[in-house]
């Protein structure tokens, strides 16, 4: 896999690059639903089921799977929102699974998340300059006065001018938002970008935009990319390996093109054949022809 | 089967080659803003059409109007004319169009829950729907939707009949309506990104619902969705509207490969994933500029002007509509709104 070699670049404080950017071993995620009857045990919801995996440092590396497949779930554990109910989690060598929440500082420098709807995540109420300052604040790192030309630096590379600083929110739109909220991930510094579904609220033009921006900041901040969504594709364009997630399972890993020229697995076969695919339509592929494949790949057929 | 219920009036009302749906001139505005302009648009029988664009183009509302559905506050004006119904629906009372409504046309929104009753069985509201507009009696309405609810899909179409709509996944609550929609043979579907919300294998299999329920009754589809990909999948004709107009239109193979007008050139390029160099070398996609404006702040003139990589001075006043070829079913069929086409180097 030739396109990770970049990746590798080694870093100054850099673990060492056989240390995986993220390793997932056996990764599980019960959620017991509400009891509804008092004789029998509440049911379980297996979320996420033995999940094992390395991500390498500078891959692109998507998963797809339809709603409740469990995407959401796998993404806040590796993120440490969540632990796993079974086991383990290490980013850039460092366990996060069994660890408080207060020992976990380190990761936000490391690691930092971009959501599907850029409204709730960011607050209506902070100007825009605060909101990409936070996670410094947080953090305690940089002056005042330093903090302040580093947001202006993350608002120009994402493409935002210096005066968006002193705006609030509902002042942008959607694609917009998105630019500030990849902006904010940014501002520590981190070796590894997680998104959920950047793009699936976005319309195509303003879509094209972020999908090119999260393209540029990875190259030009040497990021490591896992990226979730459920439109096949959006990750076939962004990512080099892709997992394919069913009911919390990886049934399918692999490098992107090989995964949609040769599905192997039955519920891979059905998720491509069922993609409408522009060109294809115009050669003739009808809704028909979509529903039979869908039909007779069906994985419990 | 259900041809003898619709085959008198249906022969009568689809004689001929005249459009189903015929939509002239319409304007649909509030008080301050117009939202809608001039929007023309044909749907012969037995043709499936599409309507795209970005959220905020005027999609929805041109259905709504042609529905009959327009909120409080909003005003239409133009015509809008069905097929066996003399007149302009626009002048009709909410009574007499929510008679046609369900009956001659019927819809498919997005959010199958805003078309269900959420405390009565499905094949009830099924039956409900094809005796209400009186197509059959009451035992041959429960039969008849359990049948339906078999033509579109559902597994075990007799328990699904006795279910609740909450008990039933997002997909087949959508077959669901779909089978409502479907229920008295309209003559005219309106879908608004019917499967927008639904997972896409769920997607292919409603998609094909769809289009096979207005095949097999040789109905007009008005489709609307943001997908192109979809649009293609599902259409023969295609509408392109932005700003509150329709930019551009014609037979889906020509608009998606030759485009015409900027916006629909601009729109294709940013929407391609799968073009090789897109893919393979990662090299940047292709953008339209800014973003669709809200209502009321669109540019005069050439709505898309601000946008517009090709605008020069001549675009502040209004580009006239091109036709394009000879389509049968008129000159707002196929053609385009722009001073500066876009041509030829796309293909
Ligand atoms: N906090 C929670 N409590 C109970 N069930 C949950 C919770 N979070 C997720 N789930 C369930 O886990 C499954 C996977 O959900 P999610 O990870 O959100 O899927 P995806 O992101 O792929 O759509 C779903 O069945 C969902 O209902
Ligand atoms: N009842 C209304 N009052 C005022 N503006 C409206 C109303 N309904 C829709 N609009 C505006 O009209 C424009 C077109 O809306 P819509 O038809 O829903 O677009 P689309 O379906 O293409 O996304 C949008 O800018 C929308 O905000
Ligand atoms: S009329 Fe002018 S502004 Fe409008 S799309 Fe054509 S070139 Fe662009
Ligand atoms: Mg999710
Ligand atoms: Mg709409």
């Amino acid at each position: 896999m030739s396109e990770v070699a970049s990746g590798e670049v080694v870093r100054s404080e850099a673990v060492s690059s056989e240390v995986p950017a993220i390793r997932l071993q056996d990764v599980g995620r019960d959620f017991r639903r509400p009891r509804r009857s008092l004789t029998q045990a509440p049911p379980v919801v297996h979320a996420v089921r033995g999940v094992t995996l390395d991500i390498e440092r500078g891959e692109r590396f998507g998963i797809v799977g339809e709603s409740g497949s469990g995407k959401s779930t796998l993404l806040r554990m590796i993120c440490g929102l969540d632990r796993p109910t079974s086991g383990s989690i290490e980013v850039e060598g460092r366990p996060i699974h069994n660890q408080p929440a207060a020992r976990l500082g380190w990761l936000r420098h490391t690691l930092q998340l971009v959501f599907q709807d850029p409204m709730s995540s960011l607050d209506p109420r902070m100007r825009v300059r605060d909101i990409v300052a936070e996670p410094l604040v947080a953090q305690g790192q940089g002056s005042g006065a330093a903090r302040r030309a580093r947001v202006v630096e993350l608002l120009e590379a994402v493409g935002l001018s210096a005066d968006s600083a002193d705006r609030y929110p509902h002042q942008f739109s959607g694609g917009q938002r998105q630019r500030i909220s990849v902006a904010r991930a940014l501002a520590p510094g981190p070796d590894i970008l997680v998104a959920d579904e950047p793009v699936s609220a976005l319309d195509v033009s303003v879509r094209a935009q972020v999908l090119n921006l999260i393209d540029d900041v990875v190259d030009g901040f040497d990021l490591t990319l896992v990226f979730v969504s459920h439109d096949l594709s959006v990750v076939r364009h962004v990512c080099d390996r892709v997992a394919v997630m069913r009911q919390g399972e990886f049934v399918e890993v692999a490098p992107t093109e090989q995964l949609y020229a040769d599905p192997r697995h039955p519920y891979t076969q059905q998720l491509v054949s069922a993609i409408p695919d522009l060109h294809a339509a115009l050669d003739g592929r009808a809704a028909a022809d979509l529903a039979r494949a869908v039909r007779e790949r069906s994985p419990d057929a | 089967m259900s041809t003898a219920a619709t085959g008198a009036a249906g022969a009568g009302r689809r004689a001929g080659d005249e459009p189903v749906l015929d939509v002239r001139g319409l304007h649909v505005r509030t008080r301050h803003t117009e939202l809608l302009s001039d929007v023309d648009l044909t749907i012969r029988r037995g043709e499936r059409v599409g309507l795209i664009g970005e959220s905020g183009s005027g999609k929805s509302l041109t259905a709504l109007a042609v529905l009959g559905l327009l909120g409080e506050g909003l005003t239409a004006t133009g015509g809008v004319h069905l097929a066996g119904h003399e007149g302009n629906l626009l002048e009709r009372s909410e009574g007499g169009l929510a008679r046609i409504r369900g009956d001659d046309m019927a819809m498919v929104f997005q959010e199958p829950m805003t078309a269900l009753n959420p405390t009565m069985r499905v094949g009830a509201q099924v039956a409900e729907a094809m005796t209400v507009h009186g197509s059959a009696s009451r035992s041959q309405a429960r039969r008849r939707a359990v049948d339906l609810l078999d033509q579109v899909g559902l597994p075990d179409p007799e328990h699904a009949a006795r279910a609740y709509p909450h008990q039933l996944s997002g997909g087949q609550r959508q077959r669901v309506v779909a089978a409502i929609a479907l229920a008295n043979d309209p003559v005219l579907l309106v879908c608004d990104e019917p499967t927008t919300a639904l997972d896409v294998t769920v997607q292919a299999l409603v998609l094909d619902l769809i289009v096979t329920g207005v095949q097999s009754r040789d109905a007009a589809l008005l489709f609307i969705t943001h997908d192109l990909a979809v649009v293609a999948t599902v259409c023969e004709r295609v509408l392109v509207m932005y700003g509150g107009r329709i930019v551009e239109a014609g037979p889906v193979g020509q608009v998606f490969t030759d485009p015409r007008h900027q916006y629909t050139a601009g729109l294709l390029a940013a929407s391609d994933l799968t073009a090789a160099g897109a893919r393979r070398e990662r090299s940047a996609l292709p953008t339209i500029p800014g973003t669709v404006p809200p209502a009321g702040r669109f540019p005069d003139g050439c709505v898309f002007r601000n946008r517009c990589p090709a605008a020069t001075g001549q675009c502040a006043t209004r580009p006239p509509w091109t036709p394009r070829g000879d389509h049968g079913a008129g000159e707002t069929a196929s053609g385009y709104a722009c001073f500066y086409p876009a041509g030829g180097e796309l293909r």
